[in-house]
């Protein structure tokens, strides 16, 4: 839950006009430029640094270089081209890994004994890093597409089911006794108690997996790949022009953001449309 | 990492500064730094004059009369982490490929090139059991190389030579220890690399179809042993002395019967012997190991410069005539009396006297 958000729900009890006067508020300036605060003065830094020669203009090229080769490389398409390719891995990896990852965190969640028979080997496993999977993975998919996918898959499967099962296993036990006692149905249980319930837990594990899924795939691109952002990275450093790689890290981090922005906007929403449950 | 060695950049960038404005030489510097290839395996060691001036201390003879230390790294990343490290300040002197070298100079590295490191042999092998018999076969395969170095630049020549381009192949980009898993699992069909193919040769996993000492002195492998300028403009002395000591390895390994001893040093670095042997057999080692700067050596670098520019590997051009100084190995010849020891070649590689 963020500053934001709260400050929201306060005015939503204070005043009647709520939503709008919320939404009005929420978008000070400052709340713009605030972020922006941190990044200006890195490169800020950075400039001087260029500008003075502290560092080897090969290991540190001064921004504008790192701007006019990141403008080559949308020119000519490149990172339209290796985007897509990294974007569809994480888009599959994502969507397998997290899918999964929902109904083995529900599943582990709702039943104790099932919780009793995994739960252990899943955290066991969960605690090897993607990168020590690798050597194992390629034995079995080589070095084809699926072995990034799966890599990708299950550094989201991970942090998901252990949001989600933690998600469940936090619902007040008074909410499930009231819903007891009401005798409510399986769907109403589900829909007005336990998605409402897990919802936020879920989500933050949602936005964790994503942030795995980058590392991931920029592990794996690193490692195996002819193509992507990733792999467009590797080859600047290869090729030793670090601007590349800089550019790189700027696109990552753009994409990076907005994904994450958008899966938490989309908290917000689904929580505006489930019941407050206080 | 690099960013905790500021302030050996800021040394760096004074000792330049320095060495540009005053060009003042001094006698010896206290730790003298070189850096050559190593062969993916993690080992200590690695192959050429640059393991044999170090391993036999044909460089601290030079320098046994001085409190001068030595520090020897050779890099698993070769090439390409090379030239970083030449870059954060860290090496003074160092041996890796033709490839490299182009792409660190052309990004503006402020190295020379002292002479010729030799040759590297270029093996092709594909697995055993698929119809590759020589490099035309290869249409449509999945090779692996290790993209950036000299090897990338071996492969592309000998596509050309049969007719094809790099959009015929499929190209997997991989280190060398890496290549041998990924064929060894038929994730890839063939491989263009150094000779620690031939051990997957003799498990009957790979089949060789292609080696540079069958296609000709210009299909091998190539580069040079470098020094950075600020080095040599404020250590000339020093650096008349390492070139010496290279020289001295270079001679030793000329005369055959130090071979033997030659190819167990070598073998240090993680390469089988046996790999080792066969590299070099019926080949002198006077003639793979000709440090001479010569027509050959500046024609093979006119013509991986061009490629680099036509692939797109480099963006600035690079004046041959400012990077080759050759004034050490002409001296040092001279000092060792080996003018006439190793012949000069033409640009195809043939010898002139």
């Amino acid at each position: 839950m963020n500053v934001r958000s709260l400050v929201a729900r306060d005015v939503k009890a204070a005043a009647p006009f709520g939503r709008l006067a919320a939404g009005l508020r929420a978008f000070r300036p400052a709340d713009l430029l605030l972020p922006l605060a941190l990044p200006a003065a890195v490169l800020l830094a950075w400039q001087v640094t260029a500008v003075n020669g502290w560092l080897p203009v090969q290991i540190l090229p001064p921004p504008a270089m790192v701007l006019s080769t990141l403008h080559d490389l949308i020119r000519d398409g490149d990172i339209a081209a290796n985007l897509k390719i990294s974007l569809w891995r994480i888009s599959l990896g994502f969507a397998l890994g997290a899918g999964s990852g929902l109904v083995l965190g529900t599943l582990l969640g709702v039943s104790k004994t099932l919780d009793d028979y995994l739960g252990p080997v899943f955290k066991a496993l969960a605690q090897i890093p993607s990168l020590g999977w690798v050597p194992v993975l390629i034995l079995i998919f080589g070095l084809a597409e699926a072995l990034k996918i799966v890599i990708i898959a299950k550094a989201c499967l991970v942090p998901t089911v252990l949001a989600t099962a933690q998600g469940i296993r936090n619902i007040p036990r008074h909410y499930l006794e009231v819903a007891r006692v009401l005798r409510l149905s399986g769907r109403t249980r589900l829909f007005k108690l336990l998605i409402p319930a897990t919802l936020p837990t879920v989500f933050s594990g949602l936005r964790l997996a994503l942030s795995h899924a980058w590392i991931a795939l920029i592990v794996v691109e690193m490692l195996a790949a002819q193509e992507g952002v990733g792999y467009m990275m590797v080859w600047g450093r290869t090729l030793f022009q670090i601007d590349i790689v800089i550019a790189g890290m700027l696109v990552i981090g753009v994409i990076g953001l907005a994904m994450d922005t958008g899966l938490a906007r989309i908290a917000r929403r689904l929580r505006g449309w489930a019941p407050d449950h206080g | 990492m690099s960013f905790l060695r500021t302030r050996r950049f800021v040394m760096f960038a004074a000792v330049f500064a320095v060495g540009l404005s005053a060009a003042r030489a001094e006698p010896l510097p206290e730790t003298i730094r070189f850096g050559g290839f190593g062969q993916g395996f993690g080992k200590p060691f690695g192959v050429a004059v640059l393991a044999i001036a170090h391993v036999k201390g044909f460089i601290a003879d030079e320098f046994k009369d001085t409190p001068v230390k030595f520090e020897w790294t050779y890099f698993t990343g070769t090439g390409p982490a090379i030239n970083e490290a030449t870059a954060n300040g860290q090496l003074d002197f160092a041996q890796y490929g033709g490839l490299p070298n182009i792409i660190g100079r052309a990004n503006g590295l402020p190295t020379r090139i002292l002479l010729s490191y030799g040759t590297t042999t270029v093996f092709g092998a594909a697995r055993t059991g698929l119809p590759i018999h020589s490099v035309k076969d290869l249409k449509g395969r999945k090779v692996t190389i290790a993209k950036g170095t000299i090897l990338h630049w071996a492969f592309l020549k000998a596509l050309e030579a049969n007719g094809l381009t790099a959009k015929d192949v499929t190209i997997v980009d991989l280190k060398a220890a890496d290549q041998l898993a990924a064929l060894a699992a038929g994730s890839v069909d063939a491989s263009f690399a150094t000779s620690t193919l031939l051990s997957l040769r003799n498990q009957g996993i790979v089949n060789v179809f292609h080696t540079s000492r069958d296609a000709g002195p210009k299909t091998a492998g190539f580069g040079a042993i470098t020094v950075t300028d600020p080095f040599q403009t404020k250590y000339p002395d020093a650096t008349q002395r390492v070139v010496r000591g290279l020289l001295r390895a270079a001679e030793w390994l000329s005369r055959e019967e130090n071979r033997e001893e030659a190819l167990q040093i070598w073998a240090k670095s993680g390469t089988p012997y046996a790999a080792l042997k066969e590299e070099f057999e019926d080949q002198p080692l006077k003639q793979a190991y000709n440090p001479r700067i010569d027509e050959f050596l500046v024609e093979q670098y006119r013509d991986a410069i061009q490629f680099a520019k036509e692939e797109k590997l480099i963006r600035n051009d690079i004046d041959l005539k400012k990077w080759f100084e050759s004034k050490y190995l002409e001296a040092g010849m001279k000092d060792l009396g080996l003018e006439r020891h190793w012949p000069r070649r033409a640009a195809d590689g043939a010898a002139v006297n």
